[in-house]
């Protein structure tokens, strides 16, 4: 059996053409089906599974299958930390190009050097690992990325010096009001395979009429910038503040976030049920709001760029696990969008508790416990309070319901109703915590004057919120 | 997944190598101390940006750190486990003594980088920084450390001088922009020797012997005086790095210390300005070092020469034999099945400590080929090779019994 892991998002659709071209038709794959494991008209011997596009370099690495279609700048991704991994770029499928760019907030300066010049150069990208990559080629004094979930482009000039961002062409990047410095790469989807299946098991079927369709040319690889001299000396930059900062969800919070706006009787100008600008309008002097992945709230209040954010417990709880010393704290459950955060295993194992769970895999002699999660700190401090010994934490991007049982054993994951659960015969055995939608903001954050009186104003309209929220 | 519980890289140091390893640090400490140096030592973990700076660490070394958010990493600035110790020494120095004043320093301590496969990747060094204005005499005074702490080993190590500034004004002078220079000079230091005749292509009057001067190795002074004839028109910005280098050689030569000098040296490590030495025994690299005269400003301090070394304490062990000198261990073996026994067997352990002899107290399934004791309730009977078993009431009489033995 050839197992394909294949993107979801943008990219299902060109390479459902890509695929179809070559033969190779994957039932209900170009169509959008909900499912996460699809066969391939007349051919037994394929084993298709459906991947947020970031975890697929990481399936192909682990050997959990044997060839992937995706981006090549996941792949690099994955490389700028690993570059060990055995992962081959096999051919390009000429479909889904774009480039990486770091690039530069207009007040910053459009050069590398005047960014090395910060006192600390933040950058913030959903590339991490190659924003480091390119933070230290570049020999940047003092750096700090910040890793966010995506509209990384949103966050200068406020919330940070510089980005890594995909984008067409530098034309788009001066298009979100950014300066390119450097293009990191070339990318376009491409077929990538297990270097141990390459070496060991018969893929020509579906290797040699990709190939076919491919593009020719060598792998693209990362271009690092040169470094930059640096003599020691930092610009000073003063960064009084005298509103008050606000983050708000985008996302499937967004509805739960404007019901309690709603409630505490504010209302935000581009920012309702239907519609989400990046910097609604407060209505209210001295209070900018912004709108954030709630995913990256936490530590943006961690550095104070926001006084007050709405997120999710989880969210919350995921940056604790991973920085317990955090300053950032719950302010108010506002009692929505409430989902339990549970322990999954398959409905197959003859297991109800976590440590009966753990009895039967060990008795089944499993060396390592695989544990996949959107959630990695989280999910790294159960496996550790819950003495799992030996095991992976796997970071999954998305579609995680179809990790179990063939690719982890246990999945730590939201359940609302159990009804999503129950379709894809999964269940929970132990219950993390219950998340709900709630404020948060530094431990003793030190406002005075008129931004104190704002923060103080919005805290008790969001109580009020979360009353009524809790008393319905 | 390996089938060792040890991760891939580090390793036990077992007790005859442990023993090994303290016989070069006691070395090294006696050695760096007469010099009158005093030891430090600084964390494992540091601030990653203290080795990112352009003329810190090589991008080779900076892409093997362990680097890593922290517990409260939560502003996105990573740490780093400690992969170089000059750079942090030379940080100590930045935050703690007047800038300019001469401090000797030296430690013995771990580095760690990211190693392919098995190979090692935590390495033990004992070295010196010396900070402070004293070129030339400093970097002699390195050499003479360096060599008379590995010959206290029993070992003769040879030494190789070079100055990085040689090579990097030849690239210079051939128009290679800094990236280039720093690609050029890792393919010539990986034996791409070939390279350094396109380098001379591009330097007009360089002549054929390019290659030749540069990848040979040459004795003292003589060698220096010709690589500067050859060369020195055509690349004048070697002339500074051949003085400071003929400076070192001269007087090393004087005092009788045996060297040659060696163009293509250095590697990894962008922060050396001035001369650099290694240290070899039977063909094997100890250990090495140099001036890093640019490295303190780029750490937070004011600029201030300095130079320092590092031996390699894993690579030493490997080539010292195991010491002969074992002292004899007193076995002390309870009675076996007397509760009291165990009581008179620790009484006579804390006697014979006071008198600074040494013993074991025996396992269950211990047997000892040298002295041996038996302690009961009842007193103690002492064995000695070859003699009958004595008996005797106390502790004291036991350490008695063995001081007129020669033990």
């Amino acid at each position: 059996m050839i197992k394909i892991a294949l993107p979801a998002g943008d990219l299902r659709s060109p390479v459902a053409d890509v695929l179809i071209g070559c033969g190779l038709h994957v039932e209900g794959y170009g169509e959008g089906s909900r499912s996460y494991r699809l066969a391939v008209r007349g051919r037994d011997d394929l084993a298709v599974r459906v991947f947020r596009e970031r975890d697929i370099p990481i399936q192909i690495a682990l050997g959990n299958y044997d060839l992937g279609i995706c981006s090549l700048s996941w792949v690099k991704e994955m490389q700028a930390l690993f570059p060990d991994q055995p992962i081959v770029p096999v051919c390009d499928l000429g479909v889904g190009a774009f480039a990486l760019y770091a690039a530069s907030s207009t007040t910053a300066g459009g050069r590398l050097q005047d960014i090395a010049g910060l006192p600390t150069v933040r950058i913030a990208s959903d590339y991490p690992n190659l924003a480091e990559t390119f933070a230290m080629a570049a020999r940047l004094p003092r750096y700090r990325v910040q890793s966010v979930w995506g509209a990384a482009e949103a966050y200068p000039p406020e919330d940070a010096d510089a980005v890594v961002i995909a984008a067409a062409n530098e034309a788009a990047v001066r298009a979100h009001g950014l300066l390119p410095l450097h293009c990191l790469l070339r990318s376009s989807a491409w077929l990538i395979a297990n270097a141990e299946s390459l070496r060991r098991k018969q893929l020509s079927s579906v290797i040699a009429p990709l190939m076919a369709a491919s593009q020719p040319g060598s792998t693209p690889h990362v271009l690092l910038p040169a470094p930059v001299q640096s003599n020691g000396a930092r610009r000073e930059v003063t960064a009084e503040r005298n509103v008050v900062r606000m983050a708000i969800p985008d996302g499937h919070q967004q509805r739960h976030v404007v019901g309690a706006l709603s409630d505490a009787g504010l209302q935000f100008s581009g920012y309702d049920d239907a519609t989400c600008v990046r910097r609604p309008g407060s209505g209210i002097d001295g209070l900018d709001v912004k709108v954030v992945r709630p995913h990256d709230m936490p530590q943006l209040v961690a550095l104070g760029q926001f006084d007050i954010a709405i997120t999710g417990r989880d969210c919350l709880f995921e940056h604790l696990h991973r920085f317990p010393s955090s300053p950032v704290q719950e302010l108010v459950d506002l009692q929505r969008g409430q989902y339990n955060l549970s322990a999954v295993v398959t409905e197959d194992l003859p297991a109800d508790t976590i440590e009966d769970a753990l009895a039967y895999w060990r008795g089944q002699g499993k060396a390592s416990i695989r544990v996949a999660s959107e959630f990695m700190g989280t999910a790294d401090y159960y496996a550790r309070s819950r003495h799992l010994w030996r095991y992976q934490v796997m970071p999954i991007a998305g579609a995680s319901e179809g990790f179990v049982p063939e690719d982890a054993e246990l999945l730590i994951e939201g359940t609302e109703t159990g009804k999503t659960l129950k379709e894809n015969r999964l269940k929970p055995i132990d219950l993390l915590y219950r998340s709900t939608t709630c404020a948060i903001g530094r431990k003793a954050a030190a406002l005075d004057g008129p931004r104190k009186a704002v923060f103080d104003h919005l805290l008790a309209a969001l109580q009020r919120a979360g009353e009524a929220s809790g008393a319905v | 997944m390996s089938d060792s519980m040890r991760p891939p890289g580090m390793r036990d140091w077992l007790p005859a190598e442990m023993a090994r390893f303290r016989r070069i640090e006691h070395a090294f400490r006696d050695v760096c101390l007469g010099w009158g140096y005093d030891e430090v030592r600084t964390p494992t973990i540091e601030h990653l940006h203290l080795f990112t700076s352009a003329g810190t660490l090589s991008p080779q070394m900076l892409g093997r750190v362990y680097s890593f958010l922290d517990w409260d990493g939560w502003t996105g600035e990573r740490v780093v486990l400690r992969p170089d110790s000059t750079i942090p020494v030379a940080r100590l120095y930045a935050e703690n003594e007047t800038p300019g004043a001469v401090r000797k320093l030296f430690y013995v301590q771990n580095v760690l980088r990211f190693a392919q496969g098995d190979e090692s990747r935590e390495d033990w060094q004992c070295g010196v920084e010396l900070i402070g204005d004293t070129q030339p005499m400093g970097d002699i005074e390195l050499v003479l450390i360096a060599g008379e702490a590995v010959q206290r080993l029993g070992l003769d190590a040879t030494v190789k001088l070079s100055a990085p500034g040689i090579l990097r004004a030849v690239l210079s002078r051939a128009g290679y922009d800094l990236p280039e220079q720093l690609a050029l000079y890792d393919r010539i230091l990986e034996g791409e020797l070939s390279v350094l005749d396109e380098v001379a292509g591009r330097i007009s009057g360089a002549g054929a012997s390019v290659r030749s001067l540069l990848s040979m190795e040459g004795d003292g002074v003589a060698y220096l005086d010709n690589l500067l004839s050859a060369l020195g028109s055509a690349v004048p910005g070697i002339e500074r790095a051949v003085a400071d280098l003929r400076a070192v050689s001269e007087t090393l030569a004087e005092v009788g210390r045996k060297h040659t000098i060696a163009p293509l040296l250095v590697r990894n490590f962008e922060y050396y300005t001035g001369p650099v030495f290694h240290f070899y025994v039977d063909g094997v690299k100890v250990g090495g070092g140099g001036r890093y005269d640019a490295l303190l400003g780029l750490v937070g301090g004011t600029d201030v020469p300095a130079s320092g070394f590092a031996l390699e304490m894993e690579v030493i062990a490997s080539v010292i034999g195991d010491s002969v000198e074992q002292g004899t261990a007193v076995l002390i073996r309870p009675e076996a099945g007397e509760r009291a026994a165990m009581a008179a067997a620790f009484s006579l352990a804390s006697e014979l400590r006071s008198a600074g002899l040494t013993f074991r107290i025996a396992g269950k399934a211990e047997s000892g080929g040298g002295p041996e004791i038996v302690a009961s309730a009842a007193g103690f009977t002492l064995r000695l090779n070859g003699s009958a078993p004595k008996h005797l009431a106390r502790p004291a009489d036991v350490v008695s019994a063995l001081s007129d033995a020669g033990l």
